[in-house]
């Protein structure tokens, strides 16, 4: 059954504890100098009035994601629930799709060699109904996950209540990960 | 990756999947954890959801508890020091030659200098308990737990001003005034998810200071850049205000406190207008806060912290922050500060065991001898000092002058004063006149560089530990649970200090010889509980919890007990506190008379700054913890390095660029820095974080990467609680 | 906040580097050469064998072929598996620049090469050591009558090749300075550019021994149409670029005026590749000297030119990302 995933990122309770970093690494094996999960902090402002920043970099499962329009074997795809995948054995690095994500989600796998990003721990996790290992284990759960055709889901009922920011949004990519941008502080 | 799931994949549907639950060892917050075990080996960490306050949350350090556990650089096998101390040339050793070692050493020390001669330090925590009953056994009364470079000064002002330690309710707290208590990066997760939940409801007001802006401060509604050491500054003139206004709880105040007018008399002077020139905060900032909070009583907190190393005046801050609390009558209020519901105090309500008591495995006989610091004895500078906890900062000049008698030896788990405690270089030369030095750790660390016997610990993943009971509102309980065996010939201090104890000739002290036995004595054979805490990892029984002083808590709790007394419960605020007045004391009269001028909260000792440029700060990071886990992989890749935070400024006076060198030096050291140029600091100050540049040639990946505050820090400790002090005065020199 | 989230080099990795750079100018040499050839083989007048137009008609047919073989094992060189390029043949998706290119790849090279053989097929006669090619040289000739039918599907495709390699970095709006409609025409043009000074070279140097003032003449003055057609171009991408937006404006100024890249573009393709060749023009034009030199000076800068700008775009764009 076709899902319309959201992961919603809330950059109120975001810390910056990198502990979705590093459940990514341990979950999914990622070797070591690359990353699927980063988030970076930023401070605004000049002293005193500061604001600080909370910028989740991954994938963000566009629902038009450029990497697939791109890749020529069509290794890159996007199944029916919308998630986007890589096929390890068809991909033959030409690192079309890497220059083509806006959101600079994808990497080369040192070990394997082929392309690599963010998979929402489809196959460890997904596809067995439960959390991608980031959002699992948040220390201030900042990160909600889940399907917004199911009117009480977590993510229906958050979107409901609060604004929420696709990131680059004016790309047209749609992407699946949004967040709630942070109240407090300076902006810029 | 060796340990990783898809390093089993093919595995993963034959073999042994299990989860394990246990307690995170990371940091000290000890947050209950689940170990996913495939065919022997962890490949996943995440919170205990038994704890609804963890959920399955779990920080970036206790995910890497994998990585710790299969790092290559873990001692594995017992080492003897060959060559001079200090040299870094070891013999590996059997088990037992490196115990029978220590064990003769021991007895020969003992014999020689007497047991006294020994030091014993460790972390708090259960290993501390376990080594302080070692050191009695043995016969020293010198042991040091890290107290003293971390919450001394609170647990002081606790016990002083309430005969107890209290605690926060955050959740239902609607505003917090945070002297930086950075719970977003020194994490307890409980609490600093309780934190962020508060930090991101709007309705709620968040109020930070902190000379920088830490990631605390970057959730404040308000943060104010406060200067260095001053905070005790700013509450002096917060009170001034309630009390020049009557705006407090007055009632609470004449019924349960000392001292009042004691108090008023020390705060005549400190109006806000005399803090502007010590915080740097506005006069009209302090009246408007001071109205704020007192609006906002009683579900305010003004949080005292969890290290407290400021400045001389610790003491007399905390104790400043607790008062504040009780003027704005938040005790044992919802969303305010409260008291343990200990086991004892809620069987006995509810004439029902529905809590299980405890017997200590680790018993401790009294040792006849004075401690080499005076810690707890009458007539000295630290009689306020819990006696077994001690002051880090005395043992360099006791070992160095042998005052008041000789100290040859020092026994050390989970414990690295080379890198955490102040001047280290005095330190390195106090440890090098010592005969015997043992340290038990993971790695070999700077500390463990000093040694003559090494043993190799066996982490928390492959530990099976006793029961530990956590208070607060309702008690709940956790035991540590292996989930594999220790790695290659590693063992837990429980067995080391099994084994020396029977070597020592005071086996029989201990009434356990396993940790299954231990297990039972301290559960009094209660093998539900023993069975809940494997099986569960996190047990607390569901009662609904008490605020004494809320009415509605009250009644709802007699509600759901028909067999309690609403007047029972009502008077257990009443009864007599365990301080010398039996009362709440704002004014401690016996530490007046030990300390003239620090019965009360009064404005001394703030300057840390001492006539130099900029004032050093140090605090922690989300990924490591303190001297621990630098050499931890997936954490090391994370952070390898602490460059110096400073304004730009202060960069621009000095002719610094980003990632320049410089060094920071004062009357105690030097030490070589990166430089970090940011807007979120004052100016006048400079920040590290804690437990880089190290002395390491055996751990190459951290040796001397970054930067050692700790070398610029002098000895000095904060009178009446003898804490070390973290901030100091330091000038920038290019070369 | 000081970094604590690991490292960030994998966002600053150059993926498509030097190898892309020179395939795009091999693939635009290729194409442009051909184009020209076919333009100069469909209009010119004279039959002489020793004429400049009939040198640059071989120069074409020879550079187009060799440049697009060394370009597409460039390619494939580049792959991070090369050995999985199979993968390009077996599969198409309609939406990939990427995919469409190797179409238009697959089907010029095969006519380039049938192309070549024809205009060669004297010279495939008369040398013994490529007899064995006698019965495919017998189908070529038997081809003959399929001549002019083979050249428009050449030039078509030779559009399709020059062009493409301009959409495939186009298509990309995560590439603020590749992400310009006006950047395949500027390297269609460059890469027509390329093929006129490339056949001029090659033909001048191992196809024709003289020359003569006229064509010289003439030659210079086409130098001087190409370059005032793309140093506007060039102008109106920038320009482009510079009311594009936000981060799009920034960071076309910031490629412009920052370091070696910048100086790359100022100095090599506008400085070596076009105003060297401008200036060299009208001197000669002005003065009446007309000297072979000057051409193969002149075409030789050209050549430097349309490679450094497909290096600085190459470059540029995956740096400045914004």
């Amino acid at each position: 059954m076709a899902k319309a995933y959201r992961l919603i990122f809330d950059e109120n309770l975001c810390i910056g504890c990198q502990a979705c970093n590093v459940a990514c690494r341990l979950e999914n094996d990622v070797p070591e100098e690359v990353y699927r999960l980063q988030v970076h902090v930023t401070t605004h402002g000049v002293f005193p009035h500061l604001g600080m920043h909370f910028e989740r970099r991954s994938c963000v499962m566009c629902d038009e994601p450029p990497c697939v329009s791109v890749c020529p074997t069509g290794a890159s795809f996007q199944s029916k629930d919308g998630l986007v995948h890589i096929h390890e054995s068809q991909c033959i690095t030409c690192k079309y799709c890497i220059l083509a994500c806006p959101y600079h989600a994808r990497f080369i796998n040192p070990v394997k060699n082929v392309v690599e990003k963010c998979t929402f721990c489809f196959e460890s996790r997904l596809s067995k109904a439960l959390d991608p290992a980031c959002v699992s284990v948040c220390t201030t759960e900042a990160l909600r996950f889940g399907d917004m055709d199911q009117e009480d889901s977590a993510v229906a009922m958050l979107s409901r209540k609060e604004t929420v920011l696709f990131p680059k949004a004016h790309l047209g990519t749609k992407p699946k990960v949004c967040f709630i941008p942070a109240r407090k502080g300076a902006k810029v | 990756m060796q340990g990783s799931l898809r390093a089993l994949e093919p595995s993963v549907l034959k073999g042994e999947d299990k989860w394990v639950r246990s307690v995170c060892e990371m940091c000290s917050s000890r947050c209950a954890i689940d170990v996913r075990v495939v065919d022997g080996k962890p490949v996943w960490l995440q919170g205990n959801a038994f704890d609804a306050r963890m959920h399955t949350s779990i920080c970036a350090r206790g995910l890497s508890g994998v990585s710790q556990l299969y790092d290559k650089d873990r001692l594995t096998t017992p080492l003897i020091r060959v060559g001079q101390r200090g040299e870094n040339r070891w013999r590996e050793a059997s088990l037992d030659e490196a115990l029978s070692f220590v064990a003769s050493s021991m007895q020969r020390l003992k014999k020689t200098y007497g047991a006294q001669s020994m030091l014993f330090s460790s972390k708090t925590g259960e290993s501390f308990d376990l080594l302080s009953s070692f050191a009695s056994n043995y016969g020293s009364p010198n042991t040091f737990s890290h107290w003293s470079s971390c919450p001394i000064a609170i647990e002081s002002a606790l016990e002083q001003t309430f005969g107890e330690r209290a605690y926060r309710d955050f959740e239902h707290a609607d505003y917090i005034v945070n002297f930086g208590h950075n719970l977003f990066e020194g994490l307890d997760i409980p609490l600093s998810k309780a934190m962020a939940r508060f930090a991101a409801n709007p309705s709620k007001k968040l109020i930070v200071l902190d000379p920088r802006f830490s990631m605390m401060a970057g959730k404040a509604d308000e943060w104010y850049p406060i200067r260095a050491g001053q905070d005790l500054a700013f509450v002096l003139s917060l009170l001034h205000v309630w009390l020049r206004d009557a705006k407090y709880d007055h009632a609470f105040v004449q019924r349960y406190c000392i001292g009042l007018d004691a108090l008023k008399a020390s705060l005549k002077e400190t109006t806000p207008q005399w803090q502007e020139r010590y915080t740097g905060i506005d006069a009209r900032t302090i009246e408007r806060l001071a109205d704020e909070i007192y609006r906002a009583a009683p579900r305010c907190i003004l949080d005292w912290g969890h290290k407290a190393t400021t400045s001389p005046a610790e003491f007399q801050r905390t104790r400043a922050i607790l008062i504040a609390n009780v003027l704005m009558g938040n005790v044992e209020k919802k969303g305010g500060i409260y008291f343990a519901k200990t086991p004892e105090m809620l069987n006995e309500l509810l004439q029902k065991p529905l809590f299980p008591l405890l017997q200590s495995p680790y018993p401790a006989p009294n040792v006849g001898i004075s401690r080499i610091d005076g810690a707890g004895e009458e007539g000295s500078a630290y009689r306020f000092v819990p006696k077994k906890h001690g002051v880090l900062n005395s043992i360099a000049d006791a070992i160095l002058t042998q005052q008041p008698y000789a100290i040859k030896g020092w026994f050390l788990t989970r414990h690295n004063p080379l890198v955490t405690v102040a001047d280290p270089q005095k330190m390195r030369a106090a440890m090098a006149t010592l005969e015997l030095i043992v340290v038990n750790d993971i790695y070999m660390s700077d500390t463990a560089m000093m040694a003559d016997v090494v043993l190799p610990e066996a982490t928390y993943l492959e530990r099976d530990e006793g029961i530990h009971v956590h208070q607060g509102l309702i008690p709940s309980y956790t035991m540590r649970n292996r989930a594999l065996m220790p790695l290659r010939g590693t063992q837990s201090l429980r067995e080391t200090v099994r084994r020396l104890a029977d070597a020592l000739g005071f086996g029989d002290a201990y009434p356990w010889k396993t940790i299954q036995e231990l297990r039972a004595y301290q559960a009094k054979g209660d093998s539900a509980l023993l069975e809940s805490l494997v099986k569960r990892g996190y047990v607390q029984a569901t009662i609904p919890p008490l605020f004494l002083r809320e009415e509605a808590s009250v009644r709802a709790f007699c509600e759901r007990y028909a067999h309690v007394d609403l007047m029972r419960v009502s008077e257990m605020f009443e009864r007599r506190r365990k301080t010398p007045s039996g009362k709440i004391e704002l004014f401690c009269a016996h530490i007046e008379e030990a300390f003239a001028g620090y019965g009360v909260p009064c404005a001394v000792d703030m300057d840390v700054q001492h006539n130099y440029p900029y004032t050093l700060i140090s605090g922690k990071s989300a990924i490591h913890t303190n001297a621990h886990t630098q050499n931890v992989p997936y954490l090391h890749a994370l952070m390898s390095e602490n460059p110096l935070w400073m304004h730009p400024s202060t960069a621009k006076a000095h002719g610094l660029r980003p990632n320049d060198t410089c060094y920071i030096e004062n009357e105690i050291g030097k030490e070589k820095v990166k430089v970090f140029i940011t807007e979120g600091i004052r100016p006048d100050t400079l920040f590290l974080y804690m437990g880089f540049g190290r002395q390491t040639p055996l751990l190459p990946k951290i040796d001397r990467k970054g930067s050692s505050a700790s070398k610029l820090l002098s000895l000095q400790t904060a009178p009446v609680c003898g804490a070390m002090i973290t901030n100091t005065g330091v000038r920038i020199v290019r070369a | 906040m000081s970094p604590m989230w690991g490292s960030t080099a994998q966002y600053e990795v150059i993926h498509w580097s030097w190898a892309i750079a020179i395939y795009l100018f091999l693939a635009g040499i290729s194409a442009g050469s051909i184009i020209v050839a076919l333009l100069v083989k469909w209009n010119r007048h004279e039959r002489s064998n020793s004429s400049i137009w009939d040198a640059m008609i071989k120069s074409g047919t020879l550079v187009a072929p060799v440049s697009i073989l060394a370009g597409l094992f460039l390619l494939v060189a580049d792959l991070g598996r090369p050995l999985s390029f199979y993968w390009l043949l077996i599969r198409f998706n309609p939406l990939s620049v990427m995919s469409l290119g190797v179409l238009f790849l697959l089907i010029y090279t095969p006519i380039v090469l049938v192309f070549t053989l024809l205009v060669f097929e004297r010279t495939i006669v008369k040398y013994a050591w490529l007899s064995p090619l006698g019965s495919f040289v017998e189908w070529v000739k038997s081809l003959h009558s399929y001549a002019k039918t083979i050249e428009y599907f050449l030039m078509g495709a030779a559009l399709c090749v020059g062009s493409y390699t301009g959409f495939l970095l186009s298509a990309l709006y995560a590439i603020p300075l590749w992400n310009s409609p006006v950047l395949p025409i500027v390297f269609l043009t460059s890469s027509i550019s390329s093929g006129i000074a490339v056949n001029i070279l090659i033909g001048l140097v191992f196809f024709k021994s003289t020359i003569n003032t006229e064509s010289i003449k003439y030659l210079l003055v086409l130098d001087l149409r190409v370059i005032m057609t793309e140093l506007p171009l060039l102008g109106i991408f920038f320009v482009g670029l510079f009311y594009g937006g936000g981060e799009v404006s920034s960071m076309a100024k910031a490629a412009l005026s920052h370091g070696g890249l910048a100086l790359i573009f100022w100095l090599g393709v506008i400085g070596i590749g076009l105003l060297l060749p401008l200036a060299t023009v009208i001197l000669a034009l002005r003065s009446h000297v007309y000297r072979v030199g000057y051409i193969l000076t002149n075409a030789t800068a050209v050549l430097l030119g349309v490679l450094l700008l497909r290096y600085y775009i190459i470059y540029a764009g995956q740096i400045y990302l914004g």
